[in-house]
């Protein structure tokens, strides 16, 4: 079995004290390039799994009602309509909309709902049948966020909506649900269809929008064509439609911190090629004296092998824990909202743990290995003069 | 144990060729401690450096404990110099910012050595040349006396047959390169095999010295 040489990674270690400045310098840019690249990596992957999961849990088709360019209340009799179209499995109009709570600055996505009518997704049939709703009229369910706000702005039990004419609706909580979707339930106030229908102000055979269900995914597109030849005003939106909505802004983010990333890797590069292309005197007089002392040149490249190995991947796992951390504990600050953008006004949520363990392998593949060649190659250059050249 | 065969070993410094030793032989047996005598520049040195076989010869054979060492490539050179030679350079060419032990063990590492055998011997090369009350001490600390003491345990950490020094009382006050005098006695009483590169007149009446080689402009003059 192969025996480390404990006294070469002694010597390696010892090699890493003695430069104290130099390689802490080296241990502050690498862990730092490294926590930047992963924390960015770590909010777009958990970002992107909310996305995806947000994505898949959207209805197939929505269905909204267009006037002078603008959405508007749509009449419920059309779900009717379009359910006797071939392939429809469920039209279900939908009672929904934004509230802006003044106090915290913030918006609160308040759904109605109705116990008794099919729901279309899944979160929603599973609260339907966690919760009683058979007296939601006084009462709401909200999500994580919405309560944390309520609770900031002394809002313990109950909370007070404005409707249109500027009365108050004091609705009781009843109880936080605890949704996987971070994202998408975080925000949400679910209140009764009449509850709802009062904040908004909306006339009871009108609905914010329609949500359309399809049982064969290929049909999707005939059917949405087909409801907009039967109601021209109507604006029909398919599931990839806001797939790829939700992926163009996305990606467009992502595309800024692939430019920063660039310029990391090209600082990186630079201080690479710096290292590589030269070699302290001092450096140089150490090889030589140990090449005199009877160091083979393996020797000599083994111990700056561990000597950069132990720079490196110190410094990349330094880098990685501490972007967990800023990401998963401290909920990575800053940088969140430039991703998150618009969702400023909404309440905040948490970012989901997602890891990609191919992310951090490119990561260390770009990092460390560069880096141990980047010092071993101008000490192997060193290590194959005569020591008798450098030394004298 | 050592022979020299014809060796001219030209440099090239700044373009220009520069002819270090022209064309010398010499022979040196088993337990002999042969004086290298010339000025700075009449190729001492060089003459050690290719008995250490830090640097080949440009032409020419040399035949270290019957190996053609001028025939060795870089790794088996390093190998030979690790089993065989112990080098007492001029300015000591020691690690500054580690401690005495560390730097008195260094020929030992590349053969992964146990700790009971780095020990023992670092041990008892410190207490020959009386440094063992410093060896954790950061050998820039250390007076230049100190420090040749540490060069000496050095170069006979791994109990090298043939020990080479180059110009040793160079940066030593007369005490301290009498003393260092005194150890070659020891040493070539233990029976190593010692050269000397040095233009120190203290070498030159020295009743245990085999042979001194005059050197000038890299040629052995009589």
């Amino acid at each position: 079995m192969l025996k480390l040489n404990k006294y070469l990674i002694e010597f390696a270690i010892n090699s890493i004290l003695r430069d104290k400045t130099k390689n802490i310098f080296i241990f502050i840019v690498f862990s730092l390039l490294i926590f930047i690249l992963s924390s960015v990596f770590l909010v777009t992957s958990s970002l992107q799994k909310e996305l995806n999961l947000t994505a898949d849990s959207l209805p197939d088709i929505i269905v909204q009602k267009m006037s002078a360019g603008r959405i508007s209340a749509i009449n419920t009799d059309i779900a009717d309509e379009i359910l006797q179209i071939k392939g429809v499995t469920n039209a279900i109009p939908r009672v929904w909309g934004y509230y802006y709570f003044e106090n915290a600055g913030i918006n609160f996505s308040v759904v109605g709902i109705d116990q008794f009518e099919t729901q279309y997704k899944n979160s929603l049939k599973q609260i339907t049948q966690q919760y009683d709703f058979s007296d939601l009229d006084d009462f709401m369910i909200v999500g994580k966020g919405v309560k944390k706000v309520l609770e900031q702005n002394y809002y313990k039990d109950y909370f007070n909506f404005i409707k249109p004419n500027g009365d108050f609706k004091k609705i009781k909580i009843k109880a936080v649900f605890n949704d996987n979707l971070t994202l998408e339930s975080n925000d949400m106030v679910l209140v009764s269809k009449d509850t709802a229908y009062e904040i908004f102000g909306i006339d009871e055979d009108k609905a914010t929008d329609i949500v359309v269900n399809v049982a064969n995914p290929v049909e999707v597109k005939t059917i949405a064509y087909k409801i907009k030849m039967m109601f021209p005003d109507t604006r029909v939106i398919t599931k990839e439609d806001l797939k790829i909505s939700y992926t163009n802004i996305f990606n467009y983010k992502t595309g800024i911190f692939l430019s920063l990333f660039i310029v990391s890797l090209f600082t990186f590069f630079m201080i690479i090629y710096d290292k590589s292309s030269s070699l302290s005197s001092q450096a140089k007089r150490e090889i030589g004296i140990l090449k005199a002392l009877g160091w083979k040149t393996d020797d000599i490249l083994k111990e700056k092998f561990y000597e950069s190995f132990l720079l490196s991947f110190i410094s990349y796992i330094v880098g990685v824990g501490v972007s967990f951390i800023y990401v998963y504990i401290l909920q990575a600050p800053l940088l969140r909202d430039v991703f998150m953008g618009y969702s400023v006004l909404k309440p905040p949520f948490e970012l989901i743990f997602s890891c990609d363990i191919k992310t951090f392998a490119l990561i260390f593949f770009l990092s460390v290995p560069i880096y141990i060649a980047a010092t071993i190659f101008p000490s192997w250059r060193a290590s194959i003069v005569d020591a008798d050249e450098v030394i004298r | 144990m050592i022979k020299l065969n014809n060796i001219f070993k030209q440099y090239i410094s700044n373009n220009e060729k520069i002819i270090a030793l022209d064309h010398i032989s010499f022979t040196i047996a088993k337990g002999d401690l042969v004086v290298l005598k010339g000025a700075s520049g009449s190729g001492k040195s060089t003459v050690l450096s290719l008995i250490a076989s830090l640097t080949k010869p440009t032409s020419g054979d040399i035949e270290v404990k019957n190996t053609k060492i001028s025939k060795l490539s870089d790794n088996f050179a390093s190998t030979f110099r690790q089993q065989n030679i112990g080098f007492i350079f001029q300015k000591y060419n020691l690690i500054p910012n580690i401690s005495v032990k560390d730097n008195i063990i260094l020929p030992l590492i590349p053969t992964n050595p146990d700790e009971l055998f780095v020990n023992s011997r670092a041990n008892s090369v410190m207490k020959l040349f009386n440094i063992e009350h410093k060896q954790n001490i950061i050998v820039r600390n250390l007076s230049g006396g100190e420090q040749q003491r540490v060069a000496i345990a050095r170069s006979m950490i791994n109990d090298p047959d043939i020990i080479l020094a180059d110009e040793p009382t160079a940066n030593l006050d007369e005490a301290l390169s009498l003393d260092f005098i005194k150890t070659l006695k020891e040493l070539k009483d233990l029976g190593k095999t010692i050269v000397v590169a040095t233009h120190d007149p203290l070498f030159f009446e020295l009743d245990f010295v085999t042979k001194t080689i005059n050197m000038k402009n890299g040629h052995i003059v009589e």
